[in-house]
């Protein structure tokens, strides 16, 4: 099994030294996360978001399936989680690590959990006939922050998707298409976000977003979650060196202000999408004038 | 819950097990090379000292950035001169240089053997270091390489010398001695986390001047090897040609006799009447019974515990008492024969 | 507590809210107040309706009450270190394998100057309140993941340089805080076997009673069983013995994070008092010894 290359001793030093003189690799600040970029594709629910050099591409998709009959009148949701052998010679396909188990899971916690989606609204007739929503959350490029980076990017999709309306008449659903009707945005009851602290020194030194290198050398992480209303959605810590329990409700303050910064960002970029596709439009689409 | 109500025990022997029990504990404590503080236990996290003058020793770790000496593992704590160590309660056997050890072959390479010596890692035989037959000391050649399996192969069981240690802990054996080599016609028994550790133990193998000796049975001879691993080995004891071992002297190796050698690899148990066989399994059961009740497993105390428990299997048979009365198992024997023998004298 | 078969028609709807697909789906206590409509509120208030009258849990517990904890050392012979625990019903045996030789010889710990730390959990088709085949999916993977995590870091690996580490845990019985039992007797598995580690690792769990809407009244609620877990939001808190150092934290729901504190608080506090209960089973069974 291919492994990640191994950090070299003084490789670990340096960065070890530096964080103790309040220097980062590249120069960041301890709480600065790296130059975040979100692209959407021409299709509604697709999103590319980078983060420094990592990368996640993630893709919303919609099915018409009946509901599992435990819940009748929910519709289906999955995130799917794939690390490609693209994103590092470490990653293997059909062999989860360790890494991709905890992405997947704390993906899950995070969104579905967290009932991020109002998976009701997908129901189209109870016990029937619902809406199956898939993310495939794809791993392009990996320079750490993989979790952070998702998350970013599964909410990202899941606010630009729009799936196709529908008319239901007594037993009968018609899936109308989007040159019918226009689709119809998702119900997000709220938006999780993930901010990850690597801490150092015994825990007296956190870094939000660190890199591979930062990643490796780190003692141990904790993943928070939460939305800028101020709930938490989950908080991870497997472990690791142990740190003062003031410290852990003092990131929570940190990650609060991230989130916040992030949902904004978010949103400024689906505006701006928004207005994009506004510019054309259905009535332009409709209009005989042409650009001869 | 069900609630049995047993019928009232005899009120002499339950005193004076508990009699027999602490006067034990005073007998043990001064027994002890050491001063050992008090009867309880350090337990991991504890502080044992916060004073600088003290050295950590092992079982133990000074947290960064402070003075204070904390134990980690749960056990006694010893102290010799400075030194501060706690030896756990029980713990996989660590080899040290000069250990005899009763171990297992795991598997079989093309110039060594992995031993499954209940350390943490499996230790290594190799080829060169064991007595080749033929009689006289000689190279090791080609053919010996490809017959390394006629030696030993996966499974058997053999009594070596911890001859080095590696950087990680691994140990390398040899059996460089009349004394060393194959162990058959007999029993194997294991006693888990008992094996000797830095320090004397209270309970379990230790180090000690004679890990192997015979034991005088009605039904013949039997040879008791102590593995300072916790690993034992009982067997019916082999009338050697030579000047064995019987008399505590090493045979020099250029003396090996061709007789010898031949049976020195060999895989075929001899023939044992039933009667020896019941001594050993007897014995094996003994030493099990010994480490449960957590005491020393060593010549003394297994001469004497096997002398008492076949005292007292008579006595329970003249008089027609079932056995198993004093206590179940192993562990029950064991304490009633110690029993008597604090009564005894 | 009766279980009256009043399995409500919309009580199918709520538990889907509730329920993750991983968990197992079980029976619900009937709802106090029957005519509870479809709300989406996220958690519904089984019990609180009755803590905040008599200030008892539904067990008959106060807030900061554990639960009854029996633990025993040393149960299995052939293993290098066991234990036995449980934290009201849930039980959970534990054993420890090694340091020894990993099971293939190529594939080393991850650095090779320390041991590797395993981790197998397995669940016994009976322990929950349905019978099922349980595979190993991601929960506990993650709780596999959780404990090795952890233990790496405790434990002085750094002692026994290529060897590994094995820690089999089976879960008899399940009624809450499964991680926090899981990693309770690890901690008592690996003393047992004399593996050298820094501190005890307890955990307990901590949850708050508020639900989002009274928000004024609420108590945070220590050591959860089942039921409890699946109303109230809560979090599995595993400290570094005496001191209140947090080496794990695991928190699934979702809950205000003005509760955190209160809830770390009362976790920190039922994890010291786990400690002395670990550490008198240690010191109890030590004394066979003296």
């Amino acid at each position: 099994m291919p492994r990640e290359v191994e950090i070299s001793i003084i490789e670990r030093e340096f960065i070890q030294n530096a964080l103790q003189e309040g220097i980062r690799r590249d120069g960041r600040e301890f709480d600065a996360f790296r130059p975040l970029e979100l692209n959407f594709g021409d299709e509604y629910g697709v999103a590319d978001v980078q983060l420094g050099k990592t990368r996640v591409i993630v893709r919303i998709s919609v099915d018409v399936v009946a509901p599992p009959p435990e819940r009748k009148f929910d519709g289906v949701f999955q995130i799917v989680t794939e690390f490609s052998p693209m994103a590092s010679p470490a990653f293997e396909v059909g062999r989860p690590t360790d890494a991709e188990v905890i992405l997947s899971r704390v993906l899950e916690k995070a969104i579905r959990r967290s009932n991020a989606l109002d998976t009701e609204s997908l129901c189209i007739i109870a016990g029937l006939k619902c809406f199956a929503l898939r993310a495939d959350v794809h791993i392009v490029d990996h320079d750490g922050g993989l979790i952070d980076a998702s998350c970013i990017a599964v909410m990202a999709a899941l606010q630009h998707f729009r799936r196709p309306d529908v008319i239901v008449e007594g037993e009968k659903a018609t899936v109308l298409s989007t040159r019918e009707r226009d689709p119809i945005p998702l119900s997000i009851l709220h938006q999780p976000l993930s901010v990850t602290f690597s801490y150092y020194e015994e825990g007296n030194l956190f870094l939000v977003d660190a890199d591979l290198a930062e990643e490796q050398v780190r003692q141990g992480e904790i993943i928070i979650t939460m939305n800028r209303h101020g709930e938490i959605c989950q908080v991870n810590k497997y472990g690791g060196a142990p740190v003062e329990p003031l410290d852990l409700l003092n990131l929570n303050n940190v990650a609060l202000q991230k989130v916040k910064d992030i949902s904004k960002f978010i949103q400024q970029k689906l505006d701006e999408d928004a207005k994009k596709r506004d510019a054309g439009g259905l009535m332009a689409e409709l209009s005989a004038e042409n650009a001869r | 819950m069900p609630v049995t109500i047993r019928a009232p025990n005899l009120p002499t022997p339950q005193d004076a097990l508990q009699r027999a029990d602490a006067s034990d504990e005073d007998m043990s404590d001064d027994d002890l090379p050491t001063a050992a503080s008090g009867t309880s236990i350090v337990t991991p996290g504890e502080t044992i000292t916060s004073d600088p003058q003290w050295m950590r020793g092992h079982g133990t770790y000074v947290p960064p950035s402070t003075t204070t000496i904390v134990s980690t593992v749960a056990g006694h704590l010893h102290k010799t001169n400075k030194l501060l160590s706690v030896q756990a309660l029980r713990a996989r056997y660590s080899p040290e240089i000069g250990d005899l050890v009763v171990g297992r072959i795991v598997s079989v390479g093309t110039k060594k053997w992995s031993v499954d010596i209940a350390a943490p890692m499996l230790a290594s035989l190799p080829l060169s270091a064991i007595n080749l037959p033929g009689g006289i000391l000689r190279r090791r050649t080609a053919v010996d390489e490809l017959n390394i399996r006629t030696f030993f192969s996966e499974g058997d069981l053999l009594v070596a010398e911890v001859q080095s240690l590696h950087q990680d802990n691994t140990a390398s054996l040899h059996t460089r001695s009349l004394k060393y080599g194959k162990l058959r016609n007999g029993l194997f028994t294991s006693l888990s986390g008992a094996g000797g550790g830095v320090l004397s133990r209270r309970g379990g193998v230790v180090r000690s001047k004679r890990q192997t000796f015979t034991l005088n049975t009605a039904a013949g001879e039997v040879d008791v090897v102590l593995g300072v691993n916790g690993y034992i080995f009982i067997s019916a004891h082999a009338a050697k040609t030579g000047s064995g071992t019987a008399d505590g002297k090493d045979v020099g190796i250029t003396r090996l006799e061709e007789a010898v050698s031949e049976t020195l690899y060999s895989s075929q148990n001899d023939d044992m009447t039933p009667a020896i066989m019941g001594e050993i399994t007897r014995v094996s059961t003994l030493i099990r019974g010994l480490a449960a009740a957590g005491r020393r497993v060593d010549e003394d105390v297994i001469v004497k515990v096997y002398e008492g428990a076949v005292e007292l299997e008579a006595e329970e048979k003249s008089l027609g008492i079932k056995g198993g009365e004093k206590g179940v198992g192993a562990v029950g024997v064991v304490e009633a024969v110690l029993e008597r023998l604090e009564l005894g004298g | 507590m009766t279980t009256a078969g009043k399995i409500v028609n919309n009580e199918i709807h709520l538990q889907s809210i509730h329920h993750q697909q991983t968990q197992p789906h079980q029976l619900h206590p009937p709802e106090h107040s029957d005519g509870e409509p479809e709300t989406k509120k996220q958690e519904m208030p089984l019990d609180t309706s009755t803590y905040s009258l008599a200030l008892l849990r539904l067990d008959g517990r106060r807030w900061n009450e554990l639960r009854r904890i029996h633990a025993q050392i040393n149960t299995q012979a052939a293993a290098d270190g066991s234990s036995y625990l449980e934290m009201g019903n849930t039980k959970v045996l534990c054993t420890v394998t090694g340091p020894a030789e990993g099971r293939q010889a190529g594939q080393r710990g991850a650095k090779d100057n320390e041991a590797k730390v395993e981790v197998e959990i397995g669940f016994a088709g009976f322990s929950g309140l349905e019978r099922r085949k349980r595979k190993s999916d991601k929960r506990t993977l993650e709780m596999q993941h959780t404990l090795s995590t952890a233990y790496s870091s405790l434990l002085l690996t750094h002692l026994y340089p290529h060897s590994t580490i094995t820690l089999t845990l089976h879960i008899l019985s399940q009624d809450g805080s499964m991680l926090a039992a899981c990693i309770n007797a690890s901690t008592l598995a690996l003393i047992d076997a004399g593996i050298p580690m820094s501190d005890y690792l307890v955990a307990c769990t901590a949850a708050s009673s508020a639900t989002t809407s009274d928000s004024d009244n609420s108590d945070p609620l220590l050591d959860l069983n089942n039921l409890e877990e699946q109303e109230l939001p809560f979090l599995t808190v595993g400290t570094l013995g005496r001191s209140d150092k947090v080496s794990v934290l695991i928190c699934e729901s979702r809950v205000r994070m003005e509760r955190m504190e209160s809830m770390l608080a009362v976790g920190i506090d039922g994890c010291k008092r786990m400690r002395e209960i670990l550490d008198g089973v240690v010191k109890e069974y030590g004394k066979r010894f003296s």
